[in-house]
């Protein structure tokens, strides 16, 4: 049975629709990750199951219970903060202590679970600071303990980890990994950042502008996006979009042309176009390898403009014809300030969208990892 | 910058801050003087900075009793009633405003009701208007309904002193709090009396405890009020106002009052300075 399920959903402020038919389901013990980029409505939806924000219209259940018009405080779930919201005046018990006073705990079990919750945090040494006194990192760890003292059946996390420096955050991320698999209760958790998403998510749930764009496993996310959105949004660096046209529809797939003439046949399923519609190319910066590594392969000719060795990898940025372009390539394929490149793709490495940014289904491709 | 000053420009403007200081420190330290003296030194031309300073200005002030026997002759002071009336009215009229205004103030920073900032300038308005503006129309009302000369009365006109700074306050400082300590404490499971109770409470008390104190002072030193609302219930500003007898000028006995009278809020501030700080909430985010 679903824990949370969300049916037909829509918020609105006055006439401005914030949220527009949300449809969701969530199982137990599920990791689900909303991402999208500022402003499409993450926080907004997230506080919505948490009950801080009013439902215009649809309806949500928590645990197989309609909850839409159930106070925050009754739907026994916990929230973390992206500004952790320690309360400054309670010392660090206190503020874990208090989710289990307002459920009206015993002295005794408050002190058991604030004490196991410590410890599994590593924070029992702070018990008695301030939150003023505590780093970054340790707050975060208090909010996240406040959160679980109380043994909800789902947390909520709004962008637990932005304020945090980028080695605190890869801590702070298996941190929350591991505690989901201690506890195994439903995550989910706002995030813009697509790595956070890909490495924690059972479940990616991708809103643009106040709709669901696409929900999946981060595998299908990043082999299958449903648009060229989802496509650029989910992998880093951002995929490469291309101009250019269909050649023909075949049974192997599309033939398609560049602007400068060059063509490949992508193995992609049945396209329902004339031939000579304009389509785009998606290629990922990392499935760029040197030319004559594969047959049928697509090579380009980037005008490179600048070269960062980053140790391990080298990032190529330039253009090919009017479209920029970022590759990346192992490091020692690039030496000093090239000014143009040779690189190849293979077609089933490629991804291929309409003009108006619907995907069209890759065949080289297996549907899981493994 | 500072270093290219020349050495008169600098002279120059330490001059002033001198001169400022002297302008107004002159009638505090001439009261204090006053309030030490004997009226004859008080009458003394030219004025006397050297003199053996007595006390028995606050004697007649307060010894209602023996006041008589003052080289005045007959004045009669009692000048420890207006002191308690102006306590009463004073903290009474904290504490109302206080119970009526942080509500009000929660209201004004949290909630989305219609027309929320002209109820807001509203209320602020009251402290921009004379005060007469009030007054004289309650002169007769109050007359009539029984209110006049009684603590509740009054403590009900100074509302309008007292209850826009409250409420103005508290907004502010309650903005200061950040939403999200009470969304935290919703999700936590605590209602909305707990939410004010455990959360927002605690961290205005620093913050309402300077905004009160500020608006004792307001009320302590109204004087319009007070003179037209009250006769036996007035308080001490009204007091000293009748100490101006126009047949026996005493002024060393004014001097000895307005001491007392100023000593009330220098003794509270100094008290309460910690208190005007705030920075309690600092923390909470980041
Ligand atoms: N109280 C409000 N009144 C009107 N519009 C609001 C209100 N709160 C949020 N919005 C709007 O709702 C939209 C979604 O906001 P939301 O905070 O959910 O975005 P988000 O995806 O969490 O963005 P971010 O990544 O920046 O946190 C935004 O366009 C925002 O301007
Ligand atoms: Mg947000």
């Amino acid at each position: 049975m679903a824990d949370v399920k969300l049916e037909r959903i829509n918020k609105a402020y006055g006439s401005v629709e914030i949220l527009r038919d949300i449809n969701l389901e969530i199982s137990h013990g599920e990791f689900v990750v909303f991402v999208g980029p500022s402003g499409s409505g993450k926080s907004t939806l997230l506080r919505m199951i948490g009950g801080l924000e009013r439902i215009t219209s649809g309806r949500l259940c928590v645990d197989g219970r309609t909850v839409n018009d159930v106070d925050a405080a009754d739907r026994n779930l916990s929230m973390v903060f992206q500004n952790y919201a320690l309360y400054p005046h309670m010392t660090v018990g206190q503020n874990m202590a208090f989710p289990l006073e307002m459920a009206k705990a015993t002295k005794s079990k408050i002190q058991a679970r604030v004490g196991e919750t410590a410890k599994l945090l590593q924070i029992e040494h702070l018990l008695d600071r301030k939150p003023r006194q505590l780093s970054g990192g340790q707050r975060q760890r208090v909010a996240i303990g406040r959160a679980i003292v109380r043994e909800p059946k789902v947390f909520l996390f709004d962008e637990p980890l932005s304020n945090l420096d980028a080695e605190l955050r890869v801590q702070m991320r298996i941190q929350i990994a591991k505690l989901h698999r201690q506890l195994g209760n439903t995550m989910i958790y706002v995030t813009h950042d697509q790595v956070e998403a890909m490495t924690m998510a059972d479940k990616i749930v991708v809103l643009r502008a106040g709709r669901i764009e696409q929900v999946g496993a981060p595998y299908d996310l990043y082999h299958h996006p449903a648009s060229q959105f989802v496509a650029g949004f989910i992998g880093s660096p951002k995929m490469n979009f291309l101009d250019c046209r269909l050649v023909e529809a075949t049974r192997e797939g599309a033939r398609i042309t560049l602007s400068d003439g060059r063509g490949v046949t992508l193995p992609v399923g049945a396209i329902d176009l004339p031939s000579g519609s304009p389509l785009v190319l998606g290629i990922r910066p990392d499935d760029f390898v040197p030319p004559g590594a594969n047959r049928d392969e697509l090579s380009l000719d980037i005008v490179v403009d600048v070269v960062e060795h980053l140790g391990s990898v080298t990032y190529l940025y330039g253009a090919v014809g009017s479209d920029a372009i970022v590759a990346v390539s192992p490091s020692n394929q690039v030496r000093g300030k090239e000014a143009s490149a040779s690189i190849a793709v293979a077609p089933r490495d490629c991804y291929l969208f309409s003009k108006d940014g619907v995907a069209f289904r890759r065949e080289g491709v297996s549907e899981r990892w493994n | 910058m500072i270093a290219s000053r020349s050495l008169y420009v600098r002279l120059a403007l330490n001059a002033l801050v001198l001169l400022a200081a002297a302008v107004l420190v002159f009638p505090l330290v001439w009261i204090l003087m006053t309030a030490l003296k004997t009226q004859s030194q008080v009458m003394a031309w030219p004025p006397q900075f050297v003199f053996t300073p007595t006390l028995e200005n606050f004697r007649v002030l307060f010894d209602a009793a023996s006041a008589g026997a003052t080289n005045y002759g007959t004045i009669k002071i009692d000048f420890l009633s207006p002191i308690e009336n102006s306590v009463i009215i004073a903290v009474g009229s904290v504490i109302v405003s206080v119970i009526v205004g942080v509500p009000v103030g929660y209201v004004l920073a949290r909630r989305d009701i219609p027309y929320k900032e002209d109820i807001a300038f509203f209320i602020l308005g009251f402290r921009f208007a004379p005060v007469l503006l009030v007054v004289i129309p309650l002169f007769s009302v109050f007359q009539a309904i029984g209110l006049y000369d009684t603590y509740v009365g009054m403590i009900w006109v100074y509302q309008v002193v007292t209850l826009p700074m409250i409420v103005w306050l508290s907004r502010s400082y309650i903005e200061d709090i950040p939403r999200e300590l009470e969304d935290a404490a919703a999700m936590d499971g605590a209602s909305s009396i707990q939410i004010v109770w455990r959360v927002v409470l605690p961290l205005l008390k620093p913050g309402l405890i300077g905004a009160s104190l500020l608006v004792f002072l307001l009320a302590w030193h109204n004087f319009a009020l007070g003179l037209m609302l009250s006769s036996a219930k007035a308080p001490v500003t009204v007091a000293l106002l009748k100490l101006l007898n126009p047949g026996v000028q005493f002024y060393p006995v004014m001097a000895a009052g307005l001491v007392v009278t100023m000593a009330v809020p220098v003794v509270l501030i100094l008290l309460g300075q910690r208190h005007l700080e705030r920075g309690l909430t600092f923390g909470a985010v980041k």
